[in-house]
């Protein structure tokens, strides 16, 4: 099988795969179709001119839609600022931090900053851990703890402004 | 792990059946229209995409679902070597020209496949640089002697899909007869000349609804219907959309690779008609590889209820079941399995029939009422 009849499957195989990833990071589907699209053109163009497969293509072409979306709207949100040092966490009035309303919450995870989203997605959504996510976005592991941290804080006052609850952050 | 956390997991797996699926990726590569080399530096912002062309992407999904390769359960290939984009833009000249009169017997070919194998497909996994509609009008009785040249049209878009479409049609088999009603009356036999880059050319021959034969390049012959397809092709002038799969509508069912497997590989969708549609998106593997699993024969396109089992036993006297499962791919035409219980042999893609449906009914039963 030559190189391009493995972009080709790939785009069969994983295309579903990789779409859910792109929906979770945008929260649109024509977004999320376009971000994997334009992923998909930067690869085959990269992988085309270097004319070297990966060994994972799954994993590449998820970084590739990964760098897609934070470089692309990175250009709409420069206000984030990214420490190594994990803010305090919330005061909880409610012990029981039941999160009744869940359209909330994906409203919440959808006003994050794109790097804490992208974070986020990577974490709960793919299941990787800190180190792998900090390889995928070209920062440091302690970087995706403070980006993680933050999110969460943010998604507790935004998603349970009153029930928020004293948690263990994974940190 | 925390409580927020847990329900992030939670609220974003909720939240995957809104995503769209590679299908839809596949649909919307397929839509784009208008042929221009892409080179490395064309790539750009992916909303722009919506007025490029990218026709052998939707090949190579198509030649992926095909193909045969490690991925994709085997059956994948594809040529991204002549990915296209670029701009709309009406037909290219063809090379070819209609013949003024079209032979005798039915699915005549003006000359065979050059410069491109046509003896695997019926036509390449590739684009073609043109395509050329001939119409010849005529009625379906008695003698049609040379039929005259009725109209023709270089197609102005939609090559892609015609690739996608054609090259995935099912092979007729040996001694196969197709099964259709024919009608008396006016009937359009079509040619399609495709001209490749390189100089290669392909000629298929086809006709419309009401005649009673499948498609031929002169050397690779097809039961597929393409008929309809190739009608409203030449009466827009693009080579049209898939129609939706449909219980009731005109199907242009028969696929390649349904000679060897019941279902091929690579489906993304089935509808169960039962015979009200009930559509099923996923989980539906363990029907495919039971079908699959299936010991077949070619088939004859008929059953029997009077045929009697090896065992011995009599005929079938237990009310009958009819299910027509149709299976849908990102590119190309659907698979049609019939199952008739107590009809043997009770299961039949066309292509190849299977006796017993015993062990496919109990999983047919559990889809309707997951769904």
């Amino acid at each position: 099988m030559d190189l391009d009849e493995a972009l080709a499957a790939l785009v069969v195989r994983s295309g579903d795969r990789l779409l859910r990833v792109g929906y979770q990071f945008t929260h649109d589907r024509a977004a999320a179709q376009d971000l994997v699209q334009g992923a998909l053109l930067r690869v085959y163009g990269s992988v085309r001119r270097r004319g070297e497969a990966p060994d994972d293509w799954y994993a590449y072409l998820r970084r590739a839609v990964v760098n897609e979306y934070v470089r692309t709207r990175r250009l709409r949100s420069s206000s984030e600022v990214v420490t190594d040092t994990v803010p305090e966490r919330p005061v909880a009035d409610c012990p029981e931090d039941r999160i009744a309303d869940r359209a909330q919450l994906w409203a919440a995870l959808g006003s994050l900053s794109p790097r804490q989203r992208a974070v986020l997605v990577l974490r709960y959504y793919e299941g990787l851990a800190d180190g792998e996510i900090a390889a995928l976005l070209g920062c440091r592991e302690a970087s995706v703890r403070s980006l993680a941290s933050r999110g969460l804080a943010s998604m507790r006052q935004q998603a349970v402004p009153a029930r928020i609850s004293v948690e263990e952050d994974r940190t | 792990m925390s409580r927020i956390e847990d329900e992030i997991r939670q609220v974003m797996a909720d939240h995957d059946r809104h995503a769209p699926g590679a299908a839809d990726l596949l649909r919307a590569l397929e839509r784009m229209t208008g042929p221009r080399r892409l080179g490395p530096r064309s790539f750009g912002p992916p909303r722009r995409l919506a007025r490029w062309y990218v026709p052998l992407f939707a090949a190579a999904a198509v030649a992926a679902v095909v193909a045969g390769s490690v991925w994709a359960g085997g059956l994948l290939g594809a040529h991204w070597r002549t990915i296209a984009t670029g701009p709309r833009h009406s037909g290219q000249a063809s090379p070819l020209s209609c013949p003024a009169r079209y032979a005798e017997p039915a699915l005549w070919v003006p000359a065979p496949p050059s410069g491109v194998d046509g003896r695997s497909r019926l036509v390449p996994r590739q684009v073609p640089r043109s395509a050329l509609l001939c119409a010849y009008t005529s009625r379906n009785a008695g003698q049609r002697p040379g039929l005259a040249l009725s109209g023709h049209r270089v197609l102005a878009g939609g090559l892609g899909r015609l690739a996608g479409q054609l090259s995935l049609q099912p092979r007729e088999m040996p001694g196969q007869q197709i099964i259709c009603s024919l009608v008396y009356g006016p009937q359009t036999v079509y040619l399609v000349g495709l001209a490749y880059p390189g100089g290669g050319a392909v000629w298929v021959a086809a006709s419309d609804p009401a005649d009673c034969v499948g498609t031929s390049n002169g050397h690779f012959t097809s039961f597929g219907a393409i008929g309809p397809t190739v009608q409203r092709a030449f009466r827009s002038g693009r080579w049209p959309f898939r129609q939706r799969v449909s219980c009731n509508g005109p199907l242009d069912a028969g696929r390649r690779g349904q000679e060897t497997v019941m279902v091929p590989a690579g489906s993304t969708s089935l509808v169960i008609c039962a015979p009200a549609a009930h559509s099923v998106r996923s989980g539906y593997q363990a029907l495919v590889a039971a079908l699959d699993s299936l010991p077949t024969r070619l088939s004859t396109r008929g059953c029997s209820s009077s045929h009697r089992r090896s065992g011995g036993s009599a005929r079938s006297r237990r009310s009958r079941l009819n299910y027509q499962l149709l299976f849908s791919y990102p590119i190309g035409p659907p698979v049609r399995v019939d199952i008739i219980t107590g009809c043997y042999p009770e299961i039949d893609n066309y292509s190849l029939q299977a006796d017993n449906a015993s062990s496919i009914i109990p999983i047919i039963n559990r889809l309707l009422r997951s769904g």
